[in-house]
């Protein structure tokens, strides 16, 4: 018999000590008989995605799905730290902030090469859709939605201050901010969602310039025209450095406001003019959950061009899928396809968001659908939603220091509206980082 | 069998393997990382480069910047905490009517995680529906709601109050014990002699809590320094980067601008100033206890 000296104990205890820092294996990855994949997301919609996915593990009994999910805010280093630690990660959100620097780290793999059933959908898509979904020609996901940055603005607001049109231009969005001002409907009529954390702000911040008349930010060869003396990107920081300092007509908050606090601001009536994705329309006009309901309408982007920024957000598979075999990688896609893709020759899930959450879409003819444009009807001008979607382009300078480049920038822009340094000193900084990353990246 | 002479050894063993896994070899491996290039969006390049990531980040942007904006943060944290916790352990210190439940309530803070008591004053604070707004506006002292975490200098003050929450009644804790230990002879002694209220404090209280102030000062400039959670809930580093402390220029370079090798030399920068502040507070320990 073997006896249990106090020595032995310990041995058994380190071992059993050593077991737990090890970890489980990755038993979510050997499901007998079926694959289990890992979906990451971020925090939205949440309980439609279970109803989704519970409705894909019906049709695909063979898989089953872990769930779990970050918030927006942090999504993205949220998802580094689970790369980096390589955390069962299979199926996933993306956006084209990140494409190309999660696919230059080697985290998210290209479909087209395995899965060419995808390429019939990009004739589907809106030119900047295909140009976001793409890094060094080839496609890394399909989407989950696609949307634009669009200009609302309350009619009550524009109506009591004399006003029958919205502004065409940033001159014109000035004078009727000051107006609406003067006349104590608001007191700050302007608020954005430009606070440092929400990576939304620098996709708000390209909307406005690429409004403007040479409204650029790169040229094509990825050297920055955005420090050029005149710039778009100069007027609209020295409007919004104005905006917030001398005319007071920008609310402060907006320095520290996410997406999700520029609605709040525009819904309690603090605020007449925003500058949002178009699906946030859908909860401004909401009367469940405001009393402005019906009140905000659509108006071209302020400036020249009246063009905005397009973007992508789409579900990706990790590298991580192709090293559990065949059976991983014919599920995952079965995922992609399911959830941004046709089932039975309809795009199911991306109707779904649209007509429950009024999110947009990559597949322009969804616009004629007749569901889409009667919910969408409910909440906006759905062809004037068309329209400045028409004029959408995809973001510039997507490379694999975008990222990093943007986070950069988001503080000294802050810097310029603030008045601690004169806008051409916040562009030129933000070019001189640019150009160090872009010199290190070759 | 363990001989007499291994057994030693082997009951040490556990623990020796828990500090190596966890303490040990993130460090070891933070200096290799701080010696290599290791940018994530390169995977293939990861050259020795010695000290060159140290330099880098040294004479790069942001590192003097966040050196600044921590010592003013430390500055403003240790003088408010010290305070708090002093005036706290005095009222404490005072036998009234439910200075026990007294006790529990100013606690309370120390026992939440940072996090969330960050996330609660990122609500108490908001420029649209903080409830410090309301009530400034409520008692008339605020004609509109103030967009406390917009500006600089304001978006500091809400982060040392956050700061000062959840570390000011670990300080009141400190300095409450070395109250109590005060002899009551002291001041009846002083008293005699005609001390006042302020004369009894600043010659009798004061020289008695000197080392544990000492002590406070030191832990809290610790603390204060190496924050980085109430930075990672309230402010995001903004607005234009006036709360960003070296602690989340370190987080940023790693998960924001995926640059291991500069966010590990920032970590060794960083680990070598607060051993710097541990070995002075040792010395203040040291002290005291002589």
């Amino acid at each position: 018999m073997l006896t249990m000296t106090p020595a032995r104990w310990l041995l058994v205890l380190s071992l059993a000590l050593s077991l737990l820092v090890v970890g489980p294996p990755p038993a979510a990855h050997a499901q007998a008989g079926g694959v289990t994949l890992n979906l990451v997301s971020w925090s939205y919609g949440v309980e439609i995605v279970r109803d989704n996915l519970g409705k894909f593990q019906q049709r695909y009994p063979g898989v089953s799905v872990n769930y779990s999910d970050f918030s927006w805010a942090t999504y993205h280093d949220a998802m580094v730290a689970r790369f980096v630690s390589k955390t069962p990660t299979d199926v996933l959100y993306s956006s084209d902030h990140w494409l190309q620097e999660w696919a230059a780290a080697g985290w998210i793999i290209p479909i087209d090469e395995s899965f060419p059933q995808v390429r019939p959908y990009l004739s589907e898509y809106s030119p900047f859709v295909r140009e976001a979904l793409t890094y060094k020609g080839r496609i890394y996901g399909t989407p989950y939605y696609a949307d634009t940055f669009i200009f609302v603005y309350n009619t009550d607001h524009l109506q009591r201050a004399g006003f029958t049109a919205p502004p065409a231009t940033l001159d014109e969005l000035t004078k009727q901010a000051e107006a609406i001002k003067a006349k104590g409907i608001a007191e700050f009529p302007i608020v954005l969602g430009w606070g440092q954390q929400d990576p939304f702000s620098i996709e708000s911040f390209t909307a406005l310039v690429f409004a403007q008349r040479n409204g650029l930010l790169f040229d094509k060869d990825l050297n920055p025209v955005f420090r050029a003396p005149g710039s778009a990107a100069e007027k609209v920081v020295t409007w919004a450095a104005d905006a917030l300092g001398s005319k007071k007509i920008l609310s402060p908050t907006s320095l520290q406001a996410a997406n999700v606090d520029q609605i709040r601001a525009l819904q309690s009536g603090a605020a007449t003019f925003g500058i949002i994705p178009s699906y946030s329309l859908a909860v401004l006009n909401d009367p469940g959950q405001t009393q402005q309901a019906g009140k905000f309408k659509i108006g071209l982007m302020p400036g020249e061009s009246r063009a905005t920024v397009g973007f992508i957000r789409f579900y990706a598979i990790s590298s991580q899928v192709p090293r559990r075999g065949k059976e991983a990688m014919t599920a995952a896609w079965n995922f992609l396809d399911y959830f941004g893709g046709k089932t039975d020759g309809e795009y199911r899930i991306t109707k779904r968001w649209s007509l429950e959450k009024g999110l947009g879409f990559a597949q322009t003819a969804l616009f004629a659908d007749k569901d889409i444009r009667a919910a969408f009807g409910k909440w906006a001008d759905v062809d004037m939603l068309q329209k400045q979607a028409q004029l959408a382009r995809a973001k510039e300078g997507m490379t694999p220091y975008y990222g990093t480049w943007d986070v950069f920038s988001r503080a000294e822009l802050h810097k310029a509206y603030l008045g601690q340094q004169k806008p051409v000193e916040t562009l030129a900084n933000m070019a001189k980082k640019w150009e160090e990353l872009k010199a290190k990246a070759k | 069998m363990i001989s007499e002479r291994s057994y030693p050894y082997a009951t040490v063993l556990p623990v020796m393997l828990v500090v190596a896994l966890f303490t040990v070899y993130p460090l070891l491996h933070s200096v290799y990382l701080s010696l290599h290039e290791n940018v994530l969006t390169r995977p293939l390049d990861n050259d020795f480069v010695g000290l060159q990531n140290f330099r880098e980040v040294v004479t790069g942007y942001y590192f003097w910047r966040s050196l600044w904006s921590t010592a003013v943060f430390a500055v403003m944290a240790v003088a408010a905490v010290t305070l708090y916790g002093l005036g706290v352990a005095l009222l404490l210190n005072q036998v009234v009517l439910g200075s026990a439940l007294l006790k529990v309530v100013v606690l309370l803070p120390w026992a939440i995680p940072a996090v969330i008591s960050g996330i609660i004053w990122r609500w108490i604070f908001d420029g649209d529906y903080g409830v410090l707004n309301g009530l400034l506006l409520v008692t008339g002292i605020v004609d509109r709601y103030v967009p406390w975490m917009s500006q600089p200098f304001s978006a500091r003050l809400c982060m040392t109050v956050a700061h000062v929450w959840k570390q000011g009644p670990l300080a009141a804790v400190f300095l409450l014990a070395a109250l109590q230990v005060i002899p009551a002879e002291l001041y009846d002694a002083a008293r005699i002699d005609g001390a006042g209220r302020w004369h009894g404090f600043r010659f009798v209280t004061l020289p008695y809590l000197k080392a544990t102030l000492a002590l406070v000062l030191i832990y809290e400039t610790i603390v204060a320094v190496a924050t980085f959670d109430l930075v990672y809930v309230m402010t995001g580093g903004g607005p234009a980067d006036a709360t960003a402390i070296i602690g989340w220029y370190a987080y940023t370079e790693i998960f924001r601008f995926l640059n291991l090798g500069h966010g590990a030399a920032l970590a060794i920068i960083l680990g070598g100033l607060l051993l710097g502040l541990v070995l002075v507070y040792l010395r203040a320990l040291r002290a005291e206890e002589a």
